[in-house]
């Protein structure tokens, strides 16, 4: 399918038909992360290759509406202060209730004001100021107005630009590749195998390093802003050869997702001047976060709007309004006319004249593949970087703004590892990688052979709704028990399923069953870590244990697949300058 | 209500049309639409899918023989009439398919590209014209220690071209595209005004002359069908005219 396919030495082997690729650097994932990597990789001289399921300007990051914090001080703080990197660390560790590691914060916050420069000198048209520069908007949890945007298309702008940037340099793109196993060799990663979509057929990919670069696992959720792609195939990936998944219990549900269809209305809609209105009309945020009002943190907001529901205050249909029609239609127009056209396309709402309905819903998850602040998992030649891994800069609750940031800084700075360690070792043996492609085919044939009469894709739905009804805003040790059940009796009926569609090319189905059998993996990782985690820190929070408690859990949470069965331990918090104290906004 | 959903692969000696029956839910999409048919009746329907929230550009398709994103279209406005757009006629949306546009969705693959299977088409056409106009930013100064600056009085021009999510719908609806196979088409020449218009970039015409030839911006014949499907409102009509009538004048001196 891929035209791409012309770039690498491929190796045929006529006697099995097997394709074998090689490049230096595998990166799996095509979004702002993998995109990145894929620049510095090529930069440093070396051959890497980007694999995605979807051509990467289809990858989720384009979804991302509100911007990339950086502490570029080109707009005043509210007494006339400016900026700095600290405050944008101090809110950040605040932001994620004093999980994250400070080392890792300092290190992205450092690096974010050359990371939006750098987006500048690849072409990005960023929304500017009077003045001519790089225009910055308030946002949740933030200190000062850090957040630099490109109206409410940030991710589109700053995706586009990265995407000319990977064509320009001929980096060689396997699009539609659905990536299977991730392959080892005497401990150390050696590449993945991978089904091209359009054909059936499975590849191998041969590499000194592989990174991991897949983004979110939102879908494991009924209630999400994520791509419907997004279904966390590299934590999965990562889980089954051995290498740990960190605070996975940790995700984040947006406040302002439209309701009917929780495609998220930007954060940058409150930071315009946005109000959240209850059906009593009241603005409600003033006894929640008396000084941050709607602009308190994610975490705190979609509580309190949870709360209002469940207590009345709601629509009854389960949603609070959110008012920008004081703004004005020409504000409206200008900052914010993509989820404009969103309210009216998905919700037959114009924000100029009625406020919009929304309700909480899934958009990110903080934790992910367990990594040191090198983006180096605990297998040699196996990184991550992004959304799917867990540096961890975001701790309990991401603040709005940073996500974009980290793809970005790490997408570099992991990259620049690899560059590093790939120069110190030798290409490794094909050998692991043609067993591993049968394995991967007698796997497939084994699913497509099975007789199992139900519709897989009820196990989807249930799962999916099983974990936003039961792992939700608000969670409790009982029902969390009754869906880690569900959840284990749904992986049990799944591995007797199978697609109707036994056809090998294009087979969509098979493809969505494959994600679903590692979606079921991640979903009860969340589970374990949310039931074992006795505490409300950020965005997990227990009715039943509801403070925060820093002696028994202030340390991440780390699970790991051992002979079957899930683990978990413990790792320490790194902390530093910011002490960590009652979180009040 | 039903969908009528082309169906093709390699080996058939002509495509069908399956009907199924939907089940009306409250603001059900094309997109939501394909995934009723795929769930409830055929799971081997092959389409294209990722944000369902129209920014991803990845379901382009003829939906009642006009373009459109799958995910952007609601079924219910769709066979109420509430989304007519009125485009030039081209022959791949004058082939006779009988349906009964009240009570039926048509479904199709974008034209002018080749179908790989049912309602997935080979992009690589669209994408190669995309990359034969060199989208890559070239500053005209070294980058200085901050940002460049911008005045922002440009950026809304600019945005009108930056916004397109390169989703092939014009492509599919360009009467130009239908006849001409090597015509560049309505999002690559946008694709280029854009960069010719970043003030950022030198400003002479020499982004221009990159498509200054008859499958570039001499092929249109200003249909306006592009600008009338595009989900995002990018007028490739107003680059077209602006960079001939540049040339033009570049031309006369």
């Amino acid at each position: 399918m891929s035209k791409s396919l012309k770039h690498d030495e491929e190796v045929v082997n006529a006697s099995s038909q097997v394709s074998i690729h090689y490049h230096d650097v595998i990166i799996i994932g095509g979004g702002l992360t993998g995109l990145r990597a894929a620049l510095q990789v090529s930069d440093a001289g070396l051959d890497g290759a980007v694999i995605s399921k979807v051509h990467p300007l289809r990858s989720h990051s384009v979804a991302a509406q509100g911007g990339m914090n950086a502490s570029l001080g080109n707009v005043p703080g509210e007494d006339g202060t400016t900026d700095s990197w600290e405050m944008h660390a101090y809110d950040t560790v605040k932001g994620s209730d004093y999980l994250a590691d400070q080392d890792a914060v300092e290190l992205m916050c450092r690096e974010a004001t050359a990371t939006v420069y750098e987006l500048e000198y690849m072409g990005t048209v960023w929304s500017r100021l009077e003045n001519g520069k790089i225009a910055q908007r308030p946002f949740g949890g933030a200190g000062f107005p850090r957040t630099c945007y490109a109206a409410d298309r940030t991710g589109h702008n700053a995706l586009q630009s990265l995407y000319e940037q990977v064509l320009n340099r001929d980096i060689p793109i396997y699009d539609e590749f659905f990536v299977t196993s991730l392959v080892k060799d005497n401990g150390r990663c050696v590449g993945c195998t991978a089904i091209e979509i359009m054909t059936g057929n499975v590849h191998g990919f041969l590499s000194k390093a592989v990174l991991m670069a897949t983004g979110g696992f939102g879908r494991i959720f009924n209630r999400s802003t994520n791509a419907l792609i997004n279904t966390g195939d590299g934590h999965a990936l990562a889980l089954d050869v051995g290498v740990p998944l960190k605070d996975m219990e940790f995700v984040q549900f947006h406040p302002t997702t439209l309701y009917g269809t929780n495609i998220l209305m930007s954060e940058g809609a409150r930071g315009e001047g946005g109000i959240l209105l209850n059906s009593n009309g009241e603005r409600f945020m003033e006894h929640y976060a008396p000084n941050s009002l709607d602009l308190a943190p994610r975490d705190v907001v979609a509580r309190s709007i949870e709360k209002e529901i469940k207590e009345g205050r709601g629509h009854e249909e389960g949603y609070v309004n959110l008012d920008l029609t004081h703004l004005g239609a020409d504000r409206i127009m200008e900052r914010l006319p993509g989820i404009r056209q969103i309210a009216m396309d998905f919700a037959g709402v114009d924000p100029i004249k009625d406020p919009v309905p929304v309700q909480p819903g899934q958009h990110y998850s903080m934790g992910g593949i367990d990594v040191d602040i090198h983006g180096a998992t605990s297998l040699q030649g196996l990184y991550a970087a992004g959304e799917c891994a867990c540096i961890s800069v975001h701790g309990a609750n991401r603040l709005g703004g940073n996500s974009l940031l980290e793809t970005v800084v790490f997408g570099r700075l992991v990259a620049d590892k690899i560059i590093e360690d790939n120069l110190n070792s030798s290409k490794p043996d094909m050998k692991p990688i043609k067993i591993d492609v049968n394995v991967v085919e007698s796997k497939i044939e084994e699913i497509l052979k099975r007789k199992g009469a139900e519709n897989f894709f009820n196990i989807k739905e249930n799962m999916s709704k099983s974990m936003f009804n039961k792992f939700g805003i608000y969670r409790e040790a009982q029902t969390m028990q009754e869906g880690l059940k569900e959840i284990k009796k749904l992986q049990k009926t799944l591995s007797h399923l199978s697609p109707n569609n036994k056809n090998r090319v294009v087979n969509q189905t098979l493809i969505q069953f494959l994600e679903l059998e590692g979606m079921l993996k991640i979903a009860e990782v969340v589970a374990n870590g949310a039931i074992a985690r006795r505490e409300s820190r950020g965005s997990h929070t227990r009715t039943d244990h509801q403070d925060r408690d820093d002696e028994k859990f202030l340390k991440h949470t780390i699970t790991f697949l051992k002979d079957g069965n899930m683990d978990i331990t413990y790792k320490p918090v790194k902390l530093g300058m910011f002490k960590p104290k009652e979180r009040v906004y | 209500m039903k969908l009528k959903v082309y169906r093709y692969h390699d080996g058939m000696t002509e495509p069908r049309y399956d009907t199924f029956e939907l089940e009306p839910t409250s603001g059900l999409t094309v997109l939501g639409a394909l995934f009723q048919f795929q769930q409830k009746f055929d799971d081997s329907i092959a389409f294209h899918y990722s944000c369902r929230g129209a920014v991803c550009g990845t379901c382009a398709m003829l939906i009642n023989k006009v373009p459109r994103l799958a995910c952007r279209t609601q079924v219910a406005a769709i066979l109420n009439d509430e989304l007519h757009i009125p485009l030039s006629p081209y022959p791949a949306i004058e082939e006779k398919v009988e349906w009964n546009p009240k009570d039926e969705v048509l479904v199709e693959p974008l034209p002018h590209l080749p179908v790989i299977r049912d309602l997935i088409v080979d992009m690589e056409k669209f994408f190669d014209f995309y990359k034969y106009v060199d989208p890559v930013f070239k500053p005209s100064d070294p980058a200085p220690e901050k940002e460049r600056l911008m005045d922002p009085s440009f950026v809304p021009e600019l945005e009108l071209y930056t916004n397109c999510i390169l989703c092939a719908a014009c492509f599919g609806s360009c009467p130009v595209n239908g006849s001409d196979p090597q015509y560049l088409g309505p999002a690559a020449l946008a694709k280029l005004y854009r960069f010719h218009i970043d003030p950022r970039e030198s400003n002479d015409n020499s982004r221009l002359k990159r498509a200054d030839e008859p499958r570039g911006w001499w092929d249109c014949d200003f249909h306006g069908n592009c600008r009338r499907v595009c989900p995002k409102e990018v007028p490739p009509l107003i680059a077209i005219a602006k960079a001939r009538e540049q040339l033009n004048l570049e031309k006369e001196k």
